[in-house]
């Protein structure tokens, strides 16, 4: 002790401008430095502008040059509960091992003591950020046991609420991949965006998430008087705002740097893996159920499907981008052949009676207590019915047995295969990469675990 | 499963436009078609089950692995409604889609298994991502998939026991608390009394 306080301290000099400058001896950073003899695709490696295969692996390395790095399952950028185990050689991940199931409530078996019109308040609640694709598939699929064809209008009010539920969901995509990468305005300007969609559907639906309002039959209400200034709106701020993201992103080097060459999934591991939606079409796969298998009759409407070519983070977001657009093109066409008529079936074992008929009728009143505690019987039977989600495919298999309840339901989750590509997008890649890599497959934990 | 009669009303009246192709594919794997609500299901024995997904995926070109699970029909049933039907035969059935990228073909796969020891081969070295639905399938409903290399569990936590999609298991949050709406608010008023009607 007494020894370090008689020690004289080391004298520091101060430089005052204008007197002689000292000479700094350069900083030693360690293993950091970058040092100056690197080439400049050695400096495009680390800074994640290439990815290339030849990463030396040094096959002797002993446990103690690995380590295993826990994520989550609360990492901010994990995008809910997802847990992640990467094993690391220095900067580079070797493997990944996704760990799921922090969600998980049984969705499947809640379904089972559900009748087939309570329903969609379940499935609703699994994608949470594209409710009315989970709607949709249930009740194409009750749909198709009951052998029932919805109204026209149903039809296109389907359309016209699930083009504008894909554009909010891929807002919240690009907000959070903007935010993963360091791009935080773009999280403000998703968000906000996204909200004049929300503001719309909670208008018509009563809610801004988890609607219950495609059901079996048709929707739950007609689109609210005045809808149709309400869309237009949208239709002509929304892409004067993509325009702006395209200045803040797309030629942004640094969003550019962080996000070409990262995250490759070819084509035969997509498919193989399951893997849909933007991952697959940025691989260059010209899949998309719109097109392939049409419901909901999106085939009378005239649209594009964006492809990428590199299978990396920047050609999902573009595709994201791109699919923006066709989706508000959608949007534009229902709009304006909008058909007359009803917006749910005529038929009295599916729908209930009108609200007036009620108040006059003992048994419309009657028919209308059955239909929502018992429920109505749906031929037995079993499909599967698949939708196009921001996501992917998003499908329901849905079995019957002749009673009010579905004997089982499963839904084919696209977050759940997707994110089981997960690995393969970030094998052999940099750790810095990673956050980008998760948010560009967009996976919604509530739709992987359900 | 049997279809119901308007649906084979249906069938007769227009092929499906698959109809052609899943006959051809049936043949090839040994399986037996059904066309039934717009769903093309090829039902194979357990023995062709990978041998079935190979020619599929080689020789039909159906590379695009879409979602695997199981049915359970049981008799025993603790939650939702019991089979209508009582000739079902008790088993566990696996369900597998399968379809194109580029013609929009899509083939169910399904196969019925063993209700006390269901037990099928891996399809992880024909379609890489059956690995998850495996695992999904083996802890809901108790499946041995042979030759997965790594069939922990996928949802559930490590101590858990038994299957929770097997219709014999009870939805326990619903044992312990009621469906809301199902518990009367206030006490129903006694029956009236027969023994002096009208008084």
């Amino acid at each position: 002790m007494t020894d370090e306080k008689t020690k004289t301290p080391e004298t520091i000099d101060i430089w005052v401008a204008g007197t002689e400058e000292p000479q700094f001896s350069p900083t030693d950073e360690g293993a950091q430095e970058i040092g100056l003899d690197e080439s400049e695709s050695r400096l495009d490696e680390q800074f994640g502008r290439v990815v290339s295969d030849d990463y030396v692996f040094d096959e002797d390395a002993t446990d103690d040059e690995r380590m295993i790095v826990n994520m989550g399952p609360q990492h901010p950028s994990t995008h809910g509960v997802l847990r992640l185990q990467i094993e690391l050689e220095g900067e580079i991940i070797r493997r990944t091992k996704p760990i799921i199931g922090y969600l998980h409530t049984g969705m499947e078996k809640t379904a089972e003591v559900l009748t087939f019109g309570q329903g969609t308040t379940n499935v609703t609640r699994m994608d949470y950020l594209s409710p009315l694709h989970e709607e949709l598939a249930y009740s194409l699929a009750v749909e198709r046991l009951l052998d029932v064809e919805v109204p026209e209008r149903a039809s296109a009010i389907r359309v016209l609420m699930t083009e504008l539920n894909r554009v909010a969901s891929h807002l919240v995509a690009l907000a959070t991949n903007g935010m993963d990468v360091g791009a935080l305005s773009m999280m403000v300007y998703g968000f906000r965006e996204r909200e004049s969609i929300l503001s719309f559907f909670e208008k018509t639906t009563g809610l801004r998430m988890n609607h219950n309002y495609i059901r079996p039959g048709g929707v739950a209400a007609d689109l609210p008087p005045g809808w149709k200034d309400d869309v237009a709106g949208l239709l002509e701020t929304l892409p004067v705002k993509f325009e702006q993201y395209d200045d803040l992103l797309k030629e942004n080097p640094v969003w550019t740097s962080r996000t070409r060459g990262v995250g490759i999934i070819t084509a035969e591991e997509a498919t193989a893996y399951g893997i849909t939606g933007p991952a697959l079409r940025a691989s260059g796969v010209d899949w998309d159920i719109r097109k392939a298998m049409p419901y909901s009759g999106i085939d009378r409407y005239e649209f594009d499907v964006p492809l990428g070519e590199n299978g990396d983070v920047y050609d999902r977001y573009r595709v994201r981008v791109l699919e923006m657009y066709e989706s508000l093109k959608i949007v534009e066409q229902v709009m304006d052949s909008m058909p007359k008529g009803d917006y749910r079936i005529d038929d009295r074992k599916v729908t209930p009676p009108p609200r007036a008929r009620i108040d006059e009728s003992m048994e419309a009143l009657i028919h209308h207590f059955k239909l929502f505690t018992e429920g109505f019987k749906v031929p037995a039977g079993e499909t599967y019915v698949a939708v196009e989600s921001p996501r992917g495919e998003l499908g329901c298999y849905l079995v019957s047995d002749g009673n009010a309840r579905p004997y089982r339901m499963h839904m084919r989750g696209p977050s759940f295969a997707n994110l089981q590509g997960l690995p393969i997008a970030m094998a052999d890649s940099l750790m810095a990469d990673t956050i980008a890599t998760i948010a560009s497959m967009d996976p919604v934990m509530g739709d992987v675990d359900r | 499963m049997t279809s119901s009669p308007s649906d084979t009303e249906q069938a007769e009246q227009v092929a499906h436009p698959l109809q052609d192709f899943a006959d051809e594919l049936a043949g090839a794997v040994g399986g037996t078609v059904e066309i039934a609500f717009d769903s093309v299901k090829v039902s194979v024995p357990a023995e062709n089950w990978v041998q079935a997904h190979l020619t599929a995926r080689d020789d039909y070109d159906l590379v695009f692995f879409s979602f695997l699970s199981a049915i359970d029909w049981a008799r025993d049933v603790a939650v939702g409604d019991p089979l209508a039907d009582e000739e079902v035969e008790e088993r566990i059935e696996v369900i597998s889609s399968v379809a194109d990228v580029s013609e929009g073909k899509r083939v169910t796969f399904s196969c019925d298994l063993d209700h006390a020891t269901p037990t099928i081969d891996s399809l992880v070295e024909v379609y890489a991502g059956a690995n998850w639905h495996e695992r999904e399938a083996a802890e809901m409903f108790g499946i041995d998939f042979r030759g997965h290399p790594d069939l922990t569990l996928l949802y559930l936590p490590d101590s858990f026991e038994g299957n929770p999609l097997r219709k014999s298991f009870p939805l326990l949050s619903r044992e312990v608390k009621p469906w809301p709406g199902k518990v009367d608010v206030e006490a129903m008023p006694e029956k009236p009394s027969t023994e002096n009607p009208g008084a």
